[in-house]
């Protein structure tokens, strides 16, 4: 009986102190974030000349890091390779496949991502290019050339506006334990259509804390989806048309330019 | 003003491919080639992924083709009977070429060749044709020296079966010649990715000796049926041809066309002949730079030809 007593007190004791502490810990240890996009369903008509994305919501602790990653879906990448033929003559010397690589990769941070996250949690959460260096699968051979041909890939990806790195974009504000974030992103024409991820991670201690995700929709609609549609799934038709209209264009100028005598 | 492209996935300003299209189809109507050469690179450095450059400028080809036809013909400037000729042979050696690409490709350094053969022959006819035309210019009187030396060739040509009458041209030939001549610009067109108008131009006037003016609306003629078979095949096999973009630049292309060839009959044949080599000079000297200087970025969309 009297162990049993014992046995409450220390129990009773235990739970006091637990809640004493818990302030303290309840950062860390109930770590939150959200994320929305205004605008998540972008349609692409006639007049598409891109568009903008706010993603926004709230994370907590207050003073947590945070990166937004705005990727598409993994998938094959193949380019044409220009090297040196006969030591003097630029020219495409193969093809380079990329597998495991998005067409689609912006990151954000408030801070540089070497400061605020470790090697390890970049490469386990795909975060920066060096992580997707080793998350892709390239048929060259490893090292140098692996380096090369993906610092190219890089390059090729930004000048198309389809990759993209900054830092300082996202705003925070404070408030109470939490801080609301919000960024505006300038969605390039350049991305094609399809699903979009924008993954926002709270980071820490150069770890990340907590997560949140949101969906991106890109489709095209009326007429550029008619015509995109068509190329694909009626090609001998869309063909015709094309080769149709030209000649009538052709000819339609042909005698516009007879009747104004122009020709003459 | 901008405008999405379905199949090119951008969006461009539409004044940039219109007035494109009118510079480009100005050369059409003026010399008779297709202008894929200047096109094709200028639509690159705009966005448009290269292989859908490629077939839609195909496809705006056939458009200002058939309005520079249109225009030669109706001051009687095309030979129809020729080009129906020489397309016969640049359909044949159209499939020919094609075959030899691929046994180029299994050799492997089949680009080095190519490129290498193009630049020379671009070059080689670009200078004689430059060359040939300024002494014409100058003095008349040299035919009688020429006469002798091409008498050769000339009875060669005479000796062949099948000798008909063309008579827009005012020639007589074999009807193999032209076929002849066709498949090789077919096959040479084939397997240099480009069509034939610069080596059908100085073809049709130095060895099948064609009035200048009537090469221009005959090579308009062919390279028209060329492209419809190009923009079909590109267009079901690769899907690659963007309509809306081919659409504004034969807005532009068809009228260009147009004032090409009023510009065309404003100018002697011989200063024709002078400006186009001057462009297959610039051309050559172009893919000089192009093989020669580090470029930009080394890596480039995949597919196409």
């Amino acid at each position: 009986m009297r162990y049993f007593i014992s046995t409450n007190r220390v129990l009773i004791i235990f739970g006091l102190l637990t809640l004493l502490l818990l302030p303290v810990s309840m950062d860390d240890a109930f770590a939150e974030i959200t994320a929305n996009a205004k605008h998540d369903h972008i349609t692409i008509n006639s007049f598409y000349h891109g568009t903008t994305v706010t993603i926004s919501g709230f994370s907590n602790p207050r003073d947590a890091d945070l990166i937004i990653k705005l990727t598409s879906p993994d998938g094959l990448q193949s380019l044409r390779k220009k090297g040196k033929v006969a030591s003097f003559l630029w020219m495409n010397t193969g093809e380079l496949k990329i597998e495991n690589v998005p067409n689609v990769y912006f990151l954000y941070s408030t801070r540089k991502i070497e400061d605020i996250l470790s090697r390890e949690e970049m490469d386990k959460y795909v975060i920066g290019y060096p992580a997707l260096v080793k998350h892709a699968t390239i048929n060259v051979s490893a090292g140098e050339e692996k380096t090369k041909w993906f610092n190219e890939f890089i390059k090729f990806k930004e000048s198309s506006k389809l990759f993209d790195t900054s830092v300082g974009k996202i705003s925070t504000t404070k408030k109470d334990r939490k801080q609301d974030y919000s960024i505006l992103t300038e969605w390039p024409y350049q991305a094609p259509p399809g699903n979009y991820t924008a993954a926002v991670y709270a980071v820490k201690d150069k770890k990340v804390i907590e997560t949140a995700a949101v969906n991106v929709f890109v489709e095209q609609v009326g007429l550029v989806k008619s015509f995109a549609d068509m190329a694909k799934n009626n090609a001998a038709l869309y063909g015709l048309i094309s080769i149709g209209v030209a000649l009538g264009a052709g000819f339609g100028v042909g005698m516009v330019f007879r009747k104004s005598g122009g020709a003459h | 003003m901008y405008l999405y492209l379905p199949v090119a996935l951008t969006s461009i300003n539409i004044f940039l491919p219109v007035g494109l299209g009118l510079i480009v189809g100005m050369l059409s109507g003026l010399f008779g080639v297709g202008g894929g050469f200047l096109m094709t690179p200028l639509l690159i450095m705009l966005g448009i992924p290269s292989t859908v450059a490629a077939a839609t400028d195909s496809n705006q080809i056939v458009a200002a083709s058939t309005s520079g036809t249109y225009a030669h013909w109706k001051v009687g400037n095309v030979d129809f009977k020729m080009g129906i000729y020489l397309l016969i042979g640049g359909f044949s050696g159209g499939l020919i070429g094609v075959e030899a690409m691929k046994v180029l490709r299994a050799m492997g350094n089949a680009d080095f060749v190519i490129k290498i053969t193009y630049v020379l022959m671009l070059g080689i006819v670009g200078t004689y044709m430059f060359l040939e035309s300024l002494s014409s210019m100058r003095k008349k009187k040299s035919e009688e020296v020429k006469g002798e030396k091409e008498s050769k060739i000339s009875a060669f040509l005479k000796s062949l079966p099948l000798q008909t009458h063309f008579e827009k041209s005012g020639i007589t030939h074999s009807v193999l010649v032209p076929i002849f001549l066709g498949a090789v610009v077919g096959i040479l067109a084939a397997i240099m990715g480009v069509g034939g108008g610069f080596v059908m131009v100085p073809i049709m006037f130095y060895v099948l000796k064609m009035p200048m003016h009537v090469i221009v609306g005959t090579s308009l003629f062919q390279i028209l049926f060329t492209c419809i078979e190009v923009t079909f095949l590109q267009s079901y096999t690769n899907h690659t041809v963007d309509f809306t973009l081919a659409v504004l630049l034969l807005l532009g292309s068809t009228i260009g066309a147009q004032i090409g060839a009023v510009f065309g009959r404003k100018l002697k044949g011989e200063q024709l002949k002078v400006l186009l080599a001057i462009i297959v000079l610039a051309v050559t000297v172009k893919i000089i730079f192009e093989l020669t200087l580090t470029p930009s970025l080394l890596l480039s969309q995949a597919g196409g030809h």
